[in-house]
């Protein structure tokens, strides 16, 4: 579905990505692990197109994209739920959910895909009328996730989800990420640290380490090979 | 359920009609009255652009500083063709088609740049812009243009002393009204839909297929467009002059971001409060304590902003929210 050939890409004069290349089949679960910095939210952000790439090629559903401007990503299938909390905080919940379905398309299937995140994410209907910004930090997280599936799409990457949640919690956002995949059908990208959890979560997974891949496999590959998980995920 | 939605611009019109109708019976205070206006007009146009994006442009005096050149040079060029009002209307539109290509320039490079990185770009916009035109002698360079004599021998004595007296300041009236239109449809549309998005979080905004660039750009050129209006109709009709130093004077760019402040920046009736409660202060300070009135000032305004963040309508706003003057509170 996603195909990503020798990018290349920084900021400034400083370049992050090393010409990595991945593949993210159809209906599965791609993770792509390395330590901080490693150049795993770079990657994200370069494909989305908020950093441009320098070189390399980009392919979304077999079309050359690495130049289209990021709105006609979303409007092709395609979003972004970013690291932490970029929420509407004082907006409520629902506010949240509705500013998703900005796209006419979305806007078009607001209630079956409102619907979907009520399903999904219970906690959220019953939050609906409160402000974003007083969730706690795991509900907050649903809410950008919801707020991403919104927009009506089938293919979406993920920025760190666990970061900064704790361990229960994170398991629960994982869970939820595999139902994305099982019960909703999407294709989805997520870069992360937490190690064991992607390795629970992934059909396939890249280790990152700057801005190179230098392993990969599936995860239960990766889980035994001694020194990838000694050299870069120190577990 | 469409008329609903338009609600909030009974007041902003009747806030600027009892404006109108005390200077126009009240007598001796039409000046003052005009004053206010522009100082309404000018919150209302900058209110567009920094109210819904978030993004201030220290350069915005340049945007009223060129429509007042449109305005002189139309003037003083077309003056003997015997065009009638029609001198006035040409004067007009060179006045917005100059101020949308400069903010077309500006924004094509200022634009790409985020929060304080894009208040610096364009804070040498207007000094810069005032070099140019008297380094290279552009437009008569720092000499001016003076066209007080075109318009009497255009329009006659008596129709030019209306023209600057009366009508100069009806239009800032007009311009104020449409500002205040323009941004409630846009608020009301998808325009301000992403505008708020952009806002609140860039991107956030993009990860949800908004277009920022897009829409940071129709709110830049409108806001641009309504400031070179005004320029054309209360600096260059009233005065019948423009000077370089005189129009792109920094300190209005910093006024119309106060009266955004006080107001509520992002409000519809936020620049009329902010327009009245600053130009009013500023009228009695110089007053009561002349040669005082900054120093008041600058507490005054400090405390206004502690104690309001949102600003004045800001405030009143989330205290009517849920009650039946949340319509027409926005």
């Amino acid at each position: 579905m996603l195909k990503v050939d020798k990018l290349v890409s920084g900021y400034g004069p400083m370049q992050v990505l090393w010409e990595p290349s991945l593949n993210v089949k159809k209906g599965t679960i791609t993770s792509v692990l390395g330590p901080n910095g490693a150049g795993k939210s770079t990657l994200l952000w370069t494909i989305f197109g908020t950093v441009k790439p320098w070189s390399g090629k980009i392919y979304f559903e077999g079309r050359d994209i690495t130049f289209t401007p990021p709105h006609e990503k979303v409007n092709m299938g395609m979003t972004l739920v970013p690291e932490g909390k970029h929420l509407f905080k004082g907006m409520t919940v629902y506010e949240n959910l509705i500013m998703g379905a900005y796209r006419k398309e979305a806007e078009e299937k607001l209630q079956e895909n409102l619907e979907l995140v009520y399903t999904l994410f219970p906690i959220l209907k019953e939050r609906a009328q409160q402000k974003a910004g007083s969730l706690s930090g795991g509900q907050q997280q649903m809410v950008t996730i919801a707020r991403a599936l919104m927009t009506n799409p089938k293919f979406i990457m993920l920025d760190e989800p666990s970061q900064g949640l704790a361990p229960k919690i994170v398991l629960e956002v994982f869970e939820t990420i595999v139902k994305l995949k099982e019960e909703v059908g999407l294709t989805i990208l997520l870069v992360e640290q937490n190690a064991e959890a992607s390795f629970d979560a992934a059909d396939y997974i890249y280790v990152m380490h700057e801005g190179h891949f230098k392993a990969e496999g599936r995860p239960e590959d990766i889980r035994k090979s001694k020194e990838v998980r000694e050299a870069y995920l120190g577990i | 359920m469409k008329a609903k939605k338009y609600l909030p611009f009974i007041p902003v019109f009747v806030a600027y009609l009892a404006l109108f109708l005390i200077g126009e019976t009240v007598s001796g205070i039409w000046q003052l009255i005009a004053m206010l206006a522009f100082y309404c007009a000018l919150g209302q146009a900058f209110n567009l652009f920094m109210g819904m994006t978030g993004y201030v442009d220290f350069g915005y005096v340049a945007f009223l500083g060129v429509g007042t050149y449109g305005m002189a040079i139309t003037i003083s060029k077309l003056y003997s063709h015997g065009l009638g009002f029609g001198l006035i209307a040409i004067g007009f539109a060179l006045a917005i088609v100059m101020s949308v290509l400069l903010s077309l320039a500006v924004g094509a490079v200022a634009l790409r740049l985020r929060g304080a990185y894009f208040a610096i770009a364009t804070i040498g916009v207007n000094e810069g812009f005032r070099y140019l035109i008297e380094g290279a002698k552009l437009w008569n360079g720092s000499e001016g243009i003076i066209f007080s004599g075109p318009l009497r021998m255009a329009f006659g004595r008596q129709t030019a002393t209306v023209l600057t007296t009366f009508a100069a300041d009806v239009f800032v009236f007009i311009i104020a009204l449409a500002a205040a239109f323009i941004t409630l449809v846009y608020m009301r549309g998808k325009v301000g839909y992403a505008l708020t998005a952009l806002r609140e979080d860039e991107d956030a905004a993009k990860v949800m297929g908004i277009n920022v660039t897009k829409y940071k750009i129709i709110a830049f050129i409108t806001s641009a467009a309504l400031a070179g209006l005004l320029g054309a109709s209360a600096w260059a009709l009233k005065l019948t002059y423009v000077y370089p130093p005189d129009v792109f004077e920094i300190t209005y760019t910093v006024e119309a971001i106060i009266i955004v402040l006080l107001g509520g920046a992002g409000t519809l009736l936020g620049p009329i409060v902010g327009g009245l409660v600053y130009g009013l202060s500023k009228y009695l300070l110089a007053i009561i304590l002349p040669g005082f009135q900054l120093l008041i000032f600058a507490p005054v305004i400090i405390f206004i902003i502690v104690t309001f963040p949102e600003g004045l309508v800001g405030f009143v706003k989330l205290k009517t929210r849920g009650t039946w003057l949340e319509n027409y509170i926005v």
